[in-house]
């Protein structure tokens, strides 16, 4: 069996960090979860994700300041960035700096995973 | 009389006493002592009538060394000589002291009364009474017949005494005025007169031949009775008494020359029997002639009474139904005819003038002088003139005041003081003019009746044209209907209403105006039909007015009018109509509710937007996580086996964050405090400009003045607009309300924008109730409040706004009256980017 995707998710909200780690992981997938980007950064394996799922807006570093730190640091992988606004120059920005989907909350979780998979077909 | 003139008349005595005692002695038989005329004691007695009692002394003082000088040569003897003097003043002094006693006037002999004093007093006692003394003297020390010399100087006396005295006194007091004013025929026939009396006298006394002639009078005298009757009927006591003088000295002349009377007698005979004739002559003379004077005098005063009656019923005439305007014209015109016909010599018309706040004053109304009168002073007019106190000038009895040449009569009418009348104190004919006191009383009468009308008829009209003056500058258009609804009488603001505004209804004078209002109606005119059927109401009394409003013109050009009709007053019926052009209320009325929507709709869009971001933003997240976790739920569940454990977990979630929406929702109120702020730079002078302008027709409405008093500098914060906006929007509308009960003067708010250091102070004041004491800090407290319908949140909101900010809100009670609302934020002094 090949081994599944990992999508890693990066939220400071614990309720929405859980259900995004529920619903992607039924669909099949690995799933890591942090806080916030500062954690991500510092522990997980760059290498490993294949699917990056972000909130915009937390405390510290925000989802597009991390953005900007992987692609200085030379990672293609893709980003799904969620929102509580959906404004537009937000979206703007992050979809120039290469993110794949920008999805305002509440969203529904079908797009979510057809994201995912999308980002994740691509990369392979 | 001056010391001068009373020595000159003294020595005039003196003279007179020389000269008669001179012509005594010549007129004298001897050796008989008296004379046949002796006139030095009737000049003493016309002297002792004409001067006052104190100075007599004086006069038989002056007259003694005449006596003397011409006595002592002819009689020679001190005692006699001195004796006689004594005997002489006493008939003079007996004389005087009887008639001042019994006459009114004891130097005049114009009336029977003052006559008959002197004719028993002077010409019968005083010769009387003093011939037995002298017949005393004369006949202890000359010896002679006691009885003779008594009945020689007795009938001697009294002709001289009634013959001399009243032509002396005359020829001494008005014989000189009388000459000077006569018109020439009647001094050449008083000459005339005089020479025939001469003339015929010396003929008649000088021819025998008369006597010769059977049944004529023995005597001449008779034959002189015509010429004495004329100069008593065409002269008075003047002719008379000279006239009788005249005749006197002749008929002695010729006796004692003997000649007629009566050349049959003795001398010793013919004397006394010629003094008897002639003073029984003269006493009837003198009376008649008295009486003839009386007579004219009466006829004078009779004429001069009717001309004054009849002079002022035409004045009263003329006064009665004059037209206020032409008032002074006849003022002017009856001063005049006044003065002329009463002899005056000027007259003055004073006005008391009311001057408003001062009060009263006097001036000059009218005045007219007598072209040849003497220049005296007008004391009255002038002090007048100098603002001396009128009040004291114009009493209510009108006296002449000491020292003044003047009298002033007041014009009174019920009861007040209108004015005076001032006239020369003394007139053309020397007439005294308080002599003419009750006849000018009723002439003031008449002026001041008319002085009052003319008042009355003044202040009406100033009233009329007062009134008129107001329906023509009034803006309303005004029209009075009679009982038909005919159009009596309309001003200017009407005409301009209907003809150039297009106001119901284009109607003159004498038109029925709802006669038009019917036409306008029928037109299709729907406001005509309104006022026409409202009109008609008021008119028939059925309801107690009428007003509406209605537009005329199409927009944008249309015009709103306001149109009242109420009842006039009065028995007849009718009313008043009035229209005004409200199309400038009517637009400011639709900017101000244009406003307020604008401004509700402004509040309620940003309390909304506010509310609706916060809501999104809080309950983004649960409805988030619940979806998320109920479609993973779904799919779990769609798993074969179903995973029954990652649905538990799911579950315990999703109703964890249902919790979490359900708080939001229960604290909406905390959520417009946590909501996150916008930063941005916002100008804090422009923001409250805006503000101001948002404001602008409430503070229309609420007749408030909003001053604003900003700084100059550009005052940079860093925040969130629509909710600075809100806080100031809600401060300055605060102290708009609080100022509903102010005097409209009072209605203003001012807003200061200052910068301390690096803070921005924005202070709104207004002149409202101010705060209770203590309340500086309640008022922020959530649900406290002041105003009936007030929820008490929005300091409380402004608070939270404020300090979420980082800034401070606070209230002071200002010194005079009001509050004052200060917001402290930190200023930034750079833009951010």
């Amino acid at each position: 069996m090949k081994e599944a995707a990992t999508v890693f998710i990066v939220d400071d909200d614990p309720s929405i960090r859980r259900s995004l780690e529920r619903l992607v992981r039924s669909d099949g997938y690995q799933v890591q979860v942090f806080v916030s980007a500062r954690q991500f950064l510092e522990r997980a394996d760059l290498k490993k994700p294949d699917c990056l799922v972000v909130d915009v807006r937390m405390p510290g570093q925000s989802g597009l300041d991390l953005q900007q730190v992987l692609e200085t640091a030379g990672s293609t992988v893709p980003i799904i960035f969620i929102t509580g606004h959906a404004d537009g120059p937000l979206a703007e920005q992050a979809l120039r700096a290469g993110a794949v989907e920008l999805l305002a909350k509440p969203f529904d979780g079908e797009v979510l995973l057809a994201a995912v998979r999308r980002a994740i077909g691509r990369r392979s | 009389m001056t010391r001068i003139q009373l020595a000159a008349s003294a020595l005039a005595v003196s003279l007179g006493y020389y000269l008669g005692a001179n012509l005594g002695l010549i007129l004298r038989f001897p050796p008989a002592t008296p004379s046949v005329m002796w006139p030095p004691n009737a000049i003493l007695t016309a002297t002792l009538l004409l001067v006052p009692p104190r100075r007599w002394w004086i006069y038989l003082l002056a007259a003694l060394p005449a006596h003397l000088v011409a006595e002592l040569g002819i009689i020679g003897e001190w005692p006699l000589v001195l004796g006689l003097f004594v005997t002489n003043c006493s008939e003079a002094l007996i004389a005087a002291v009887l008639i001042r006693q019994f006459s009114d006037a004891p130097g005049r002999f114009d009336t029977l009364h003052r006559v008959v004093a002197f004719v028993v007093g002077g010409g019968i006692l005083a010769p009387f009474l003093s011939s037995f003394l002298d017949a005393g003297l004369v006949a202890s020390l000359r010896g002679e017949s006691y009885g003779a010399v008594w009945r020689a100087r007795f009938f001697s006396n009294v002709l001289t005494e009634l013959s001399l005295v009243p032509a002396v006194a005359i020829c001494v007091t008005t014989a000189p005025a009388w000459f000077r004013r006569a018109s020439w025929r009647r001094q050449a026939e008083a000459v005339l007169l005089g020479v025939m009396l001469l003339g015929f006298g010396i003929v008649l006394f000088t021819t025998a031949g008369l006597a010769a002639i059977p049944g004529l009078p023995r005597s001449a005298l008779p034959f002189l009775l015509p010429l004495l009757l004329w100069a008593a009927v065409r002269f008075g006591p003047g002719g008379a008494n000279l006239g009788l003088l005249l005749t006197v000295l002749v008929a002695i002349w010729a006796v004692t020359h003997g000649h007629g009377p009566f050349v049959d007698l003795p001398p010793r005979e013919s004397i006394p029997a010629l003094q008897v004739l002639l003073s029984v002559i003269a006493i009837p003379l003198m009376c008649l002639a008295a009486l003839i004077e009386e007579r004219y005098r009466a006829e004078q005063a009779l004429a001069d009474r009717l001309r004054f009656e009849e002079l002022l019923s035409r004045l009263s005439a003329a006064f009665v139904h004059l037209p206020s305007h032409e008032m002074d014209q006849a003022f002017e015109t009856w001063l005049e005819r006044l003065g002329e016909s009463l002899s005056l010599n000027r007259l003055t018309l004073l006005r008391v003038v009311e001057n408003g706040h001062d009060g009263q004053s006097v001036t000059v109304a009218h005045r007219w002088s007598a072209p040849d009168a003497p220049a005296v002073p007008e004391s009255s007019a002038a002090a007048v003139s100098n603002g001396a106190d009128w009040r004291r000038l114009l009493r209510d009895e009108p006296l002449p005041a000491p020292g003044k040449s003047d009298l002033v009569i007041p014009l009174v009418a019920a009861g007040r003081i209108l004015g005076g009348l001032i006239l020369d104190a003394v007139s053309v004919s020397q007439r005294p003019a308080t002599a003419r006191l009750p006849e000018l009383r009723l002439v003031a009468e008449v002026f001041a009746g008319a002085l009052a009308r003319k008042e009355t008829e003044d202040a009406l009209r100033a009233s009329e044209v007062m009134k008129s003056a107001i329906l023509t500058s009034l803006n309303t258009g005004v029209a009075v209907l009679d009982r038909e609804g005919r159009i009596i009488a309309m001003n200017d603001g009407w005409m301009r209403l209907t003809r150039e505004e297009g106001a119901l209804v284009d109607a003159g004078v004498d038109t029925n105006y709802l006669q038009v209002c019917r036409a306008r109606a029928r037109e299709g005119v729907p406001a005509a039909g309104d006022a026409l059927a409202g009109t008609q109401e008021v008119l028939a009394r059925s309801r107690p007015s009428f007003a509406f409003e209605y537009v005329a013109g199409a927009p944008p050009a249309e015009r709103w009018f306001a149109m009242a009709v109420l009842p006039l007053n009065r028995p007849e019926g009718g009313a008043v109509v009035s229209q005004t052009d409200v199309t400038e209320r009517k637009r400011a009325e639709a900017d101000a509710q244009r406003n307020r929507q604008e401004l509700a709709h402004f509040t309620r869009v940003s309390a909304m937007g506010e509310l609706t971001a916060s809501l999104a933003h809080e309950l983004s997240q649960p409805l988030s996580g619940i979806l998320t976790n109920a479609q993973a739920a779904q799919r779990f569940l769609n798993m074969t086996p179903p995973n029954l454990v990652e649905l538990r977990d799911i579950l315990g979630d999703i109703v964890d964050d249902n919790k979490r929406a359900a708080e939001v929702i229960h604290g909406l109120r905390d959520l417009l405090r946590k909501r996150e702020l916008s930063r941005e730079p916002i100008e804090l002078n422009e923001l409250i400009h805006d503000v101001v302008r948002i404001l602008g027709s409430d503070a229309v409405i609420r007749n408030v003045t909003c001053t604003l008093e900003l700084h100059p500098a550009s005052l940079l914060v860093v925040g969130d607009r629509v909710q600075l906006q809100q806080v100031v929007l809600n401060l300055v509308l605060n102290a708009m309300e609080a100022m509903v009960d102010c005097n409209a003067a009072d209605r203003t708010v001012v807003v200061r924008t200052d910068i301390e250091l690096d803070a921005i102070h924005v202070a709104i004041q207004d002149a409202g109730p101010g705060l209770a004491e203590g309340a500086e800090q309640r008022i922020f407290e959530p649900f406290y409040t002041t105003k009936p319908a007030g929820m008490g949140m929005g300091l409380s909101i402004a608070r939270s706004i404020i300090h979420a900010h980082g800034g401070l809100i606070w209230a002071t009670r200002n010194a005079q009256r009001g509050a004052t609302f200060h917001l402290a934020l930190p200023a930034t002094t750079s833009v951010p980017t």
